[in-house]
């Protein structure tokens, strides 16, 4: 046993991922994606094996500190296993849409970073796969081009931002904490200026309000199955770094979270772009998340993971359907869709309702059992408490209740109103599969959360009851709120037409706030220099030719008579002395002198 | 610290010396004249690497020379921090010269003669700085060195390239008048102008503290000239007429190197961390080292000739050095001493890739550089990669001397430092990443007009609408099948000559050999002896 155990801990395998995608630009798109699937999913069995052996693996020296490349507890493994498994099938899914090797190049090396970022032990190393997470998402998604880069760009910028943040927090942690250096001690970030500046550090990659607006501006732009990936693994790494710098959770985090799931859902019910819409429910769902981790039970904490584990499955769900469609009809929006699709695209429509319910809390499905794990915490809080239940748990009940709104009104106008004029065929034979797998594995864990519950952290400090007769009926009523919501204000959600975000404030703020600084620096320096480059050739005349200089310094009668008297003859100032005269004077000046002085 | 008495640092100043007259002699054969120049470079390496043990274990090696005037000893003396900057020089002088053999044939440039030859002398004078034991013997090889890189700046002869010449002239002798001054009073104060690990004993006390400042402000002034800080700096970017591979020896080897070399110096030989806290001078220089990289950063963002662009952001990230040293603690020192080498590599990388460019498509623009990274693509992997480093992101020198200079920060107590120096990360990522981006991305037909701050806030693509033409889309992705507007002459694929090419993928492996590793890299080990011995703390 413990044989293995040295073995599987030999090489942390991020490093096995990140070396396999380096190859798959070399060999054919076939054998690329076969062992891009193969490596990530190898991810999902090492951690099973080694969840009964938690601990700190492979302690070594980075740059003169201790750090721990391989930690293996509830919490990494959970990580581990969803983003090892979710990362094969969508792998599997890029073949089957054509990814050309290169993205999926990419695609893999984001997995192999987002693996190592979850499995290491201490934040100096996080903070290291955190950055090269940020930079792999960002070449994968200017892989695309057209749109995408600048979009790119802006991403990168803004995550460049909030890494640099967390790095300061890291290293102001540290030295506030003096001798302990980076490695977790299960305290999480220090109160004060580290655990603010850890916390908006994050907060830019779970997407707290004001800090989420890339998620719907860059989610959209790649391929196809470039998004698949890119909506699972940022945000998730994130709650994962949210619960490491807050283990006993936060006041202020739980709020925010509910805040989320809230303001994601009404923007979410604006877009007409299938894409964006699913990119707001990605804030709004990892506000629940954000609020489990915030929230101080056990209970909390782990539906939170559950939440992370139930949503990428659910989620990468709903982006393979979408990404269906498009491929099939070429269309982003929902309004140019056609509609009337559940006929033509019948596999894609059923897992697409899966995936709805899954997401929207519907009991039988997934999100049902996490969504009431963190309701069910939110239900016990007890702060600001109005008509009988906090604040906390009003927040959340609306959000589902948006949730179920806005996907029916995705399954209403992609696949129910109107029909298809023209040919349209259903996913190919891989599409299927692959969302299939997903949607199966939705409805499990959705009637059987036990399997779920076997790997969730915690474990002896919570116990949830997801099918009591009390939940089952929350879900059933917001079902049905959320049908009769949509159809009461179909009419007023069509009617408001573009919804601006933060971004449309911040994006022209921080460009021409720039420019402007850019433009006034160049000025005030190209002045300055100008000014002393001037400034140098005076003097420099000056020294060369005074005589010059004095004359340009009179005023102008002086210049005149001096001009004249300079014309008159050559060699002559305007004295009258003869050369003895002159010497005759200095002499009687230089023995006065010199009679005074000495 | 045992003195050992050695002719070797003496070599390597001698090395490059004999050298030039080499170089004159074979004017008539190139191939004899390079060989010349590379087997100098390779022997002077040689002698300053067969020094690196015994400095690490803690000796020192010394050669007499007699006395410069009276009481002022002519020594050449190779101690840690020495020995940081001359193996740093001596090693990329390698690269650089290979990379000047391809970029001058490649560009069929005359003069050749003299280029070489002063290069040797520019090398020569490097080595004389780094093993100058005090600061009249640092001062005659400054002024050396500026009068040996006076005509690779002036090499092309034209009016811009004299006028930039004069401006550099200039500049460094104005800082050398400076240093001069400086180091006068210092004598009157202490007695020695002599570097001694920690500071010199009594210098602050012996003529009181507003001559000690006065002193203090006039060396730091003069070395902060070549050192590029602002308002000081504006030789530099004028400077860029000068072939490039001078534009990489300015910037990641000899001149703005020996100015923060002479800073380090400055602050920890000379005045030492304590002396400099009891005058107060390490804020007022750690505030202008932050305006420096700031403002650089920012000016950075409008210029369209990428070596400018190169030149500001070098600005910017030599007072990330002058900030370390500024900040007086431990690991400030640390960062500040890191980034000397590893700045180096990262800027020599891109300053060779920007040379590779021009040779081989005669491109200085950025907003014409669109898709160039199909036609050069290992030449734009190297660069991009480089300005990964200059942003700080892991795997790459540059994370590591950030990393420290933010524990540095912090320790210092102001958090505005830190700040300021991940904001300016942050602008690392908006000058540098643009020029990735449209390299491999972007194709001449469809790319964002650039600098990005100048043109409209979209970009090229914020007019187009929403939608694709027609029938299924896959996600094959745009322009991956065309070349992006540029012709791939020859079998090579368009990249530039070995000559050139070599150098690049040394300068950046090395980069990405002290990110990745870094305490297998003989340049962190001797920072933290440098640290210790000034500090007595281990870092």
């Amino acid at each position: 046993m413990s044989a293995t155990v040295d073995l599987l801990t030999t090489v942390p395998p991020a490093f096995v991922v990140i070396a396999v995608a380096l190859v798959i630009p070399f060999v054919s798109d076939r054998v690329g994606h076969t062992i891009g699937f193969v490596a990530s999913l190898g991810v999902v069995p090492w951690a099973l094996a080694l969840r009964s052996s938690p601990g700190d693996y492979i302690q070594t020296a980075f740059m003169g500190f201790d750090v721990v490349l391989l930690n293996i507890d509830a919490f990494s493994v959970v990580m581990a296993v969803i983003f090892g498994g979710f990362g094969a099938v969508a792998v599997a899914y890029s073949y089957y849409v054509d990814a050309s090797r290169i993205q999926t190049a990419f695609a893999v090396s984001y997995v192999g970073t987002s693996v190592g970022a979850v499995l290491v032990g201490d934040w100096l190393t996080l903070v290291f796969f955190w950055e090269l997470m940020a930079v792999t998402s960002t070449l994968l998604v200017w892989y695309y081009g057209g749109k995408a880069v600048r979009a790119g760009y802006r991403y990168a910028l803004l995550h460049g931002a909030g890494g640099s943040l967390l790095m300061s927090a890291v290293v102001l942690n540290y030295v506030q904490r003096g001798a302990e250096g980076f490695v977790f001690t299960g305290e999480g970030m220090a109160s004060g200026l580290p655990a603010v500046l850890a916390a908006l550090g994050i907060g830019v990659n779970v997407g707290f309000i004001g800090l989420h607006a890339w998620i719907p501006d860059t989610y959209p732009r790649p391929g196809i199955g470039a998004s698949v990936f890119l909506c699972a693994f940022t945000t998730k790494a994130g709650v994962y770094g949210l619960y490491r710098a807050f283990p006993d959770g936060n006041v202020a985090l739980a709020y925010m979270g509910a805040g989320m799931t809230v303001y994601g859902v009404v923007y979410a019910l604006l877009q007409t772009d299938m894409r964006r819409l699913l990119a707001y429910h990605i804030q709004a769902q990892v506000g629940y998340m954000v609020g489990g981790i915030g929230m101080t039970s056990a209970l909390a904490t782990a539906g939170g993971f559950a939440h992370v584990f139930n949503h990428i499955l659910y989620k990468g769900l709903l982006f393979m359907t979408a990404g269906v469609l498009i491929y099939r009809t070429g269309e982003n929006s929902l309004k140019k869709l056609g509609g009337g699709l559940w006929r033509r695209t019948p596999v894609t429509a059923g897992a697409f309702a899966v995936a709805a319910l899954s997401i929207s809390g519907f009991p039988g499905f997934n999100g049902f059992v996490s969504k009431g794990m963190i309701t069910a915490a939110a239900g016990k809080t007890q702060r600001y408490v109005v008509g009988g239940q906090d604040i906390l748990w009003w927040l959340m009940m609306l959000g589902a209740v948006g949730t179920f709104m806005s996907f029916v009104k995705f399954g209403y106008y992609a696949f129910v109103k109107g029909s298809y004029e023209g040919k349209v065929r259903d996913g190919n034979i891989g599409q299927k599969l692959t969302v299939s797998a997903l949607a199966v594995a939705c409805f499990v864990l959705g009637v059987a959360p036990g399997l779920l519950f076997g790997i969730l952290p915690l474990s002896d400090e919570w116990t949830a009851h997801p099918f009591t007769t009390g939940h089952l009926l929350e879900g059933f009523t917001l079902a049905a709120l959320g049908i009769a919501g949509f159809y009461v204000a179909r009419g007023a959600i069509s009617r408001i037409g573009v919804a601006r975000d933060v971004d449309s404030v911040y994006n022209p703020g921080v460009f021409y706030g720039t420019r402007a600084v850019a433009r006034f620096t160049t000025m005030a320096y190209t002045a300055v220099d100008s000014g002393a480059v001037r400034l140098a050739g005076f003097c420099t005349r000056a020294v060369n030719q005074p005589a010059e200089t004095a004359r340009r310094l009179l005023p102008e009668g002086a210049r005149e008579r001096y001009d004249e008297r300079v014309a008159k003859k050559p060699g002559e100032t305007g004295t009258r002395a003869g050369i003895g005269e002159t010497v005759l004077m200095l002499s009687l000046v230089l023995a006065v002198v010199m009679y005074l002085f000495l | 610290m045992t003195e050992v008495e050695s002719l070797r640092p003496l070599a390597a100043v001698a090395v490059s010396a004999v050298a030039i007259l080499g170089i004159l002699a074979a004017h008539r054969r190139p191939n004899l004249r390079e060989s010349v120049t590379l087997v100098s470079a390779t022997v002077m390496f040689g002698v300053v690497a067969s020094m690196v043990p015994g400095v690490l274990n803690g000796t020192v090696y010394v050669t007499r020379l007699g006395e410069v005037v009276t009481g002022v000893p002519f020594v050449l003396r190779a101690d840690a921090l020495g020995i940081l900057f001359a193996v740093l020089a001596s090693f990329l002088w390698i690269p650089t010269s290979l990379y000047s053999i391809g970029y001058m044939r490649g560009l069929d440039e005359g003069g050749q003669t003299r280029y070489f030859a002063s290069f040797a002398g520019a090398l020569s004078a490097t080595m004389g700085i780094a093993f100058a034991s005090n600061l009249v013997v640092l001062f005659v090889f400054y002024e050396l060195l500026t009068v040996s890189t006076y005509p690779l700046v002036a090499h092309d002869e034209t009016d811009e390239a004299r006028s930039a010449g004069r401006k550099y002239l200039a500049y460094t002798f104005g800082g050398g008048v400076a240093v001069l001054a400086g180091t006068v009073l210092v004598y009157v104060a202490a007695g020695t102008v002599g570097f001694s690990a920690g500071g010199i004993e009594g210098l602050t006390g012996g003529a009181g503290t507003n001559v000690a400042r006065l002193a203090f402000a006039l060396l730091a002034g003069g070395f902060a000239v070549k050192a590029a800080v602002m308002p000081l700096h504006s030789w530099l970017p004028d400077a860029m007429v000068a072939p490039t591979p001078v534009s990489g020896l300015l910037h990641a080897v000899a001149v703005v190197k020996s100015g923060a070399f002479g800073l380090a110096r400055v602050v920890l030989d000379v005045f030492g961390p304590d002396a400099i806290a009891e005058i107060g001078a390490g804020l007022p220089l750690a505030g202008l080292a932050v305006f420096t990289f700031i403002t650089a950063s920012v000016i950075a963002l409008r210029k369209d000739n990428l070596k400018r662009r190169l030149a500001y952001s070098t600005i910017a990230q030599l007072s990330y050095i002058v900030m370390g040293l500024a900040l007086l603690k431990p690991a400030a020192l640390v960062g500040g001493l890191l980034h000397v080498p590893a700045h180096a590599f990262m800027k020599l990388t891109l300053f060779f890739c920007a040379g590779a460019i021009h040779v081989e498509t005669h491109t200085d623009r950025i907003s014409r550089m669109a898709g160039i990274g199909r036609r050069m693509p290992v030449t734009m992997t190297a660069f991009g990669v480089a300005s990964l480093g200059m942003a700080g992101i892991p795997l790459l020198a540059g994370f590591v001397s950030k990393w420290y200079l933010l524990a540095g920060s912090f320790s210092a107590g102001n958090v505005v430092f830190a700040f300021a120096l991940l904001l300016s990360g942050v602008l690392n990522i908006a000058y540098f990443w643009p020029v990735v981006y449209g390299a491999f991305f972007e194709t001449r037909e469809g790319s964002d007009e650039k600098p990005v701050i100048d043109a409209n806030i979209g970009g090229y693509w914020s007019g187009v609408a929403d939608h694709y033409a027609g029938g299924a889309f896959t996600d094959g992705g745009h322009g991956d099948e065309d070349d992006g507007g540029w012709k791939k002459p020859g079998w090579r694929g368009g990249e530039a000559s070995p000559f050139v090419l070599v150098p690049i993928l040394v300068a950046v492996g090395g980069a990405v050999v002290i990110g990745v590793a870094p305490a297998t890299v003989y340049f962190f080990r001797i920072v933290r002896l440098v640290v210790e011995n000034v500090t007595g703390v281990a870092v």
